[in-house]
């Protein structure tokens, strides 16, 4: 009997049960996808890593090396496992042209430092899509995906690389993944060679780059490690990563987009419940007398309560199925980027568990909610359904009289305003998801043009110039630098310049251990970038610490600390700390310049009087510059850097406005829809009155335009209140070093594009759902 | 005498039943009529198609020199709040009104008058009707005769040519029936042509003409002359309808 009343429910109610089908489809199908991913994600990372084995602590240094001394202290290290010293030559992205099928370039605008390698022994191995080791043949060549989809090469392509005195083409075979630099947020990108070839190009090409690549016992001593390693005084002129840093920089991607996934279907989550309880609540109230006749011949509570519960529990897991399917069909477009970057692995058994428990937890709330909305039941009287006609509405507040007062408003705008300030429980529906859908769609947004904003980079530890110049060469470090100076000097294109150099000191810990602290100084230090609490140094005695570091210290802005440097102990005063990506977020700045130490690196911020003359400016250094300096555009730093992240999160965040729009404009028919049910009796009287079915289609329009307005004011100034936090709260945990972001907006976008577009959105469906309004009259009421 | 309203072989059918069959008849300007039938007649749907509520599936409506059966909504809108008034059986006020907002209303929405004279207007048509005293009260406050008497004021704010009441007493009792009718009496001598359609004989009897319908058809008519307020000639007149309704079978 019961499943005979779930049937003719769905019968009778298509509409309203097929959207919050939809509401539930899409919120389990949502949480599903993104524990999906999330697993996923983790899981061919960390497979892709049991084969390929990625170090867990790598130097890169260029120029000459003692490979005894390094074996020596390897060895002698306690807790190291195997380590391993590779060399890899250096080649410039316009000495390497790709012959492809449709067209002939170069790589000269590839930002990221290409190193020509082969193929290691045990560990540190480059894979293909298959997660098995390749080997390349006598005139083969392994590109790693990240060039792949930077240029879209393809299988068969010539890559043909040139210097002075060589030529040498070979032909792609196969295309790799790098577990340790298959991000654009990493700086360097390695090439596959065969032996041979590798062998015969040493020397000829560029000059040679070693990776020194250490394994732990424990890849949790690695941060000791990096200090001892350091203090040994062996070879550091280049990045030095540990494991940690290398997983996080190869996960952002996907790891933003689990978020952007998560969020959606948190807040879609959130909109199903709103629908279910207006549903309940408008099937409650039109079936009051049969709720009242049901009570006074004696059925219980929980009898009655089944009758409804059944309803949405049929609902639920028709929703959840159909989600968990959905989830699992386009999985494949979620998770094509870590196919690409991890290999093709196929869905893990434990992406499809969780995420099957995941859609059940859902079920299970949903079921929990109803059982909460439908108490009501329990809390009428047979008096209060069937005699004083009360129901289940609570006792509403006077009239507000008024109308009578109005001198010039129009009665249509009258009634709309009226209701919209007076009566406007009656549209907390339609307020509250039109607010979660400005959510959902202005939070990823504004996440997105931040991302893509030049400001960005003062997120990252790095000011905002035109041009970043590094100069990263031990042995003609101070020559480079000498002549980057002389060429800036002597260049009436620029404004301004700043430098910065790069000294390495000792201080201690939060347990007291010494640790490493490298330090920017120069005039400029520290002045652009964003701090998270304090400012950036003004005296020679004070200090920027990044967030990391201060975390490391144990210190915050006002304390004081001790720096070890060359048999000296001088105390610093920390002016402020701030967020860093660079150098695996562990940096400092001053204005003192350790005049004492060997610089490690220099690096100009240069700003032009021309901002058009940059891509010429940039070519123009780098010729006259050479080798051992890196020129870039900050906005190509930028978009190569994390140009993955924004392609990614592009297609999310349209996807993300879709479901959003949809969401705010299914609802809002969803919810006319009662309303016009619930409302027939007055629009029925205002027709008799004299008024126009337009007139009362325009009331409408101006009740839903007004709590739309609303909403989406209520979203923007949510999303001003809890946008950063969300944000803020997904990148502490993702631990890149970036603790707090403040969303940079485009407030055309944010402001009006958005707004405009969701309000257009919703008064073209309120236009087409008030339609029925037509046929409502005194005559229709009147037979019921 | 000027005629109103002309109706020219009405019929009206719900999908094969045919409800209202050639129906004819003439309402002069300041004439009270009272259409009265069994139960199914077709009375209420008669009142609903000659004031343009409704739609007939054949024949003619002539409000004055206006053919008001195939209009638009928007042009049926603007007669109704210009020309017409509405009573029903329940008042239909507006819930999140009050008793004033809902009789200012559609003298807002015509626009007429100034919203201060509309104003003035509605207190007038209180006084006259006794409840100028409940004039700012929600409607779930105050008695069902006083909710029917603002229904009254809401269809008279825009000085209507026509007054339409489907069964307006029926849902009032006796004292306060009378009460209503006395005012729709008055409205009527004061010159607004009133149309109703009623079951009860004793409000019938105060009509000028009744009209008595049977199986979609025009049965038969009975002048009943002017009213008066006097007991004696008010039961005369009752009398005589209530003796015409027998023959009629009712």
């Amino acid at each position: 009997m019961d499943w005979l009343i779930v049937k003719n429910d769905f019968i009778r109610n298509k509409v309203i049960n097929l959207s919050l089908l939809l509401f539930m489809m899409f919120s389990v199908g949502l949480a599903a996808l993104s524990m999906m991913v999330a697993v996923q994600t983790y899981t061919s990372i960390s497979e892709l890593y049991e084969i390929a084995q990625p170090p867990h602590f790598m130097q890169m240094h260029k120029g000459e090396i003692d490979r005894e001394k390094i074996d020596e202290f390897m060895s002698a290290y306690e807790g190291m496992a195997y380590w391993q010293t590779i060399t890899m030559i250096n080649a410039y992205g316009e000495n390497i042209t790709i012959a492809g099928q449709k067209d002939t370039y170069d790589l000269s605008d590839c930002r990221l430092d290409i190193g020509l390698v082969m193929q290691n022994e045990a560990k540190d191995l480059l894979l293909n899509a298959k997660h098995e080791p390749v080997t390349m043949r006598k005139g083969e060549i392994g590109i790693p995906v990240l060039l792949r989809d930077m240029y879209g090469m393809e299988i068969g392509d010539h890559v043909i690389l040139t210097n002075q005195n060589v030529t040498k083409e070979f032909v792609i075979r196969e295309f790799i993944l790098d577990s340790m630099m298959n991000s654009t947020m990493a700086s360097s990108t390695r090439i596959l060679l065969s032996h041979e070839d590798f062998e015969m190009l040493s020397g000829d090409i560029g000059e040679n780059e070693y990776l020194i690549e250490a394994y732990l016992t424990n890849a949790k001593e690695a941060s000791a490690f990096q200090t001892a390693y350091e203090n040994a005084g062996l070879p550091q002129n280049g990045q030095a990563v540990t494991y940690t840093i290398i997983f996080m920089l190869s996960a952002l991607r996907d790891i933003v987009t689990v978020f952007v996934l998560l969020l959606v279907s948190i807040l879609l989550i959130f909109v199903s419940f709103i629908c279910i309880r207006f549903t309940i609540m408008a099937a409650l109230a039109e079936e009051i007398s049969e709720i009242g006749t049901m009570k006074a011949i004696g059925l219980s509570f929980s009898d009655i309560r089944a009758i409804y519960l059944n309803k949405y529990r049929v609902l639920a897991l028709a929703g959840v199925i159909a989600g968990y399917i959905m989830a699992l069909s386009i999985s494949s477009v979620f998770t094509k980027h870590i196919g690409d970057t991890f290999g093709n692995m196929k869905i893990s058994p434990l992406a499809v568990i969780l995420s099957l428990v995941v859609s059940c937890l859902v079920f299970f709330l949903i079921n929990h909610y109803c059982k909460k909305v439908l108490k009501k039941i329990k809390r009428v009287t047979v008096v209060d359904a069937l005699v004083s006609g009360k129901g289940f509405e609570k006792e509403k507040g006077g009239i507000k009289d008024g109308l009578f007062k109005s001198k010039t408003l129009s009665v249509n705008w009258l009634m709309g305003i009226r209701e919209v300030f007076y009566r406007f429980t009656n549209w907390i529906v339609v307020f509250a998801v039109v607010s979660i859908a400005v959510l959902m769609i202005l939070v990823p947004v504004n996440l997105m043009s931040t991302f893509e904003a030049p400001e960005f980079i003062t997120y990252m530890g790095s000011s905002l110039e035109d041009i970043l110049i590094e100069v990263e060469n031990g042995e003609n470090l101070e020559t480079s630098y000498a002549r980057v100076k002389q060429a800036l000097g002597n260049d009436d294109a620029i404004d301004k310049y700043f430098e910065y150099r790069r000294v390495r000191v000792q201080t201690a810990d939060a347990e007291g251990e010494l640790m490493n602290l490298k330090i920017d100084t120069g005039d400029n230090a520290g002045n652009e970038l964003q701090y998270l609490s304090g400012k950036a140094p003004e005296e020679d005695n004070e200090i920027a610490i990044s967030y990391l570091n201060a975390n490391a210290i144990g210190k915050k802005d006002g304390d004081s600390m001790l720096l070890f440097y060359d048999n000296k102990v001088q105390e610093f005063v920390i002016s402020g700390a701030y967020q860093d990506v660079t150098s695996g977020g562990y940096t400092a700045k001053s204005k003192y310049n350790f005049s004492e130490l060997t610089a490690e690196k220099y690096s100009f911020s240069v700003n032009l009087k021309d901002k058009a003359e940059i891509g010429k400016k940039v070519h123009e250094w780098s010729t006259a510059l050479g080798a051992g300096v890196t020129v870039d555009p900050m906005e190509d730093f930028i978009n190569q850097t994390l140009g993955g992240v924004v392609k990614q999160l592009k297609t999310v965040v349209f996807a993300t406005i879709i479901i959003g729009a949809c969401m705010a404009m299914l609802i809002t028919v969803l919810f006319l829809k009662l309303r016009l049910a619930k409302d027939s009796y007055e629009v029925a009287a205002l027709k008799a009155v004299g008024f126009s079915a337009h007139d009362i289609q325009q009331q409408y329009m101006i009740k839903t335009g007004c709590v739309a307005i609303i909403g989406i004011l209520a979203g923007i100034i949510l999303t001003k209140f809890l946008g950063e936090r969300i944000v803020n709260t997904a990148l502490s945990i993702a631990g890149l070093g970036i603790k707090k972001v403040e969303l940079i907006t485009n407030p055309m976008v944010e402001y009006i594009l958005c707004p405009l577009l969701l309000l257009v959105l919703i008064l073209l469906v309120t236009r087409i759902a008030v339609r029925t309004i037509k046929n409502c009259n005194i005559i229709s009421i009147k037979n019921e | 005498m000027n005629i109103i309203l002309d109706v020219q072989y009405l019929c009206k059918t719900f999908d094969d039943t045919r409800v209202l069959n050639d129906i004819n008849f003439k309402v002069n300007e300041g004439e009270f009529i009272a259409i009265m039938g069994q139960s199914g007649s077709g009375k209420s749907t008669l009142l609903y198609n000659i004031s343009g509520m409704d739609s007939p599936t054949s024949g003619n409506v002539w409000l004055r020199d206006k053919e008001i059966s195939k209009l638009k909504d928007t042009r049926m809108s603007e007669i109704r709040l210009k020309q017409m008034g509405f009573i029903f059986q329940h008042a239909y006020l507006l819930k999140n009104l009050s008793i004033r907002d809902n009789i200012v209303l559609p003298g807002f929405k015509l626009g007429k008058l100034s919203r201060e004279q509309v104003n003035q207007n509605a207190d007038a048509l209180m006084i006259k009707t006794g409840i100028r005293n409940v004039a700012d009260h929600d409607i779930k406050r105050v008695s069902g005769g006083q909710l029917q008497r603002a229904a009254i004021c809401r269809a008279l704010i825009n000085q209507p040519d026509i007054l339409f009441g489907d069964e307006p007493t029926g849902s009032l009792n006796s004292s306060t029936t009378n009460e209503v009718m006395d005012i729709i009496n008055a409205v009527n001598a004061d010159g607004t042509t009133v149309i109703i359609v009623t079951h009860d004989a004793k409000v019938a009897a105060r009509a000028g003409r009744v009209i008595f319908l049977a199986d979609g058809n025009i049965h038969e008519e009975l002048i009943m002359g002017k009213y008066d307020r006097d007991e004696k000639k008010k039961l005369a007149r009752e009398k005589k309808l209530f003796e015409w309704l027998e023959k009629q079978g009712f």
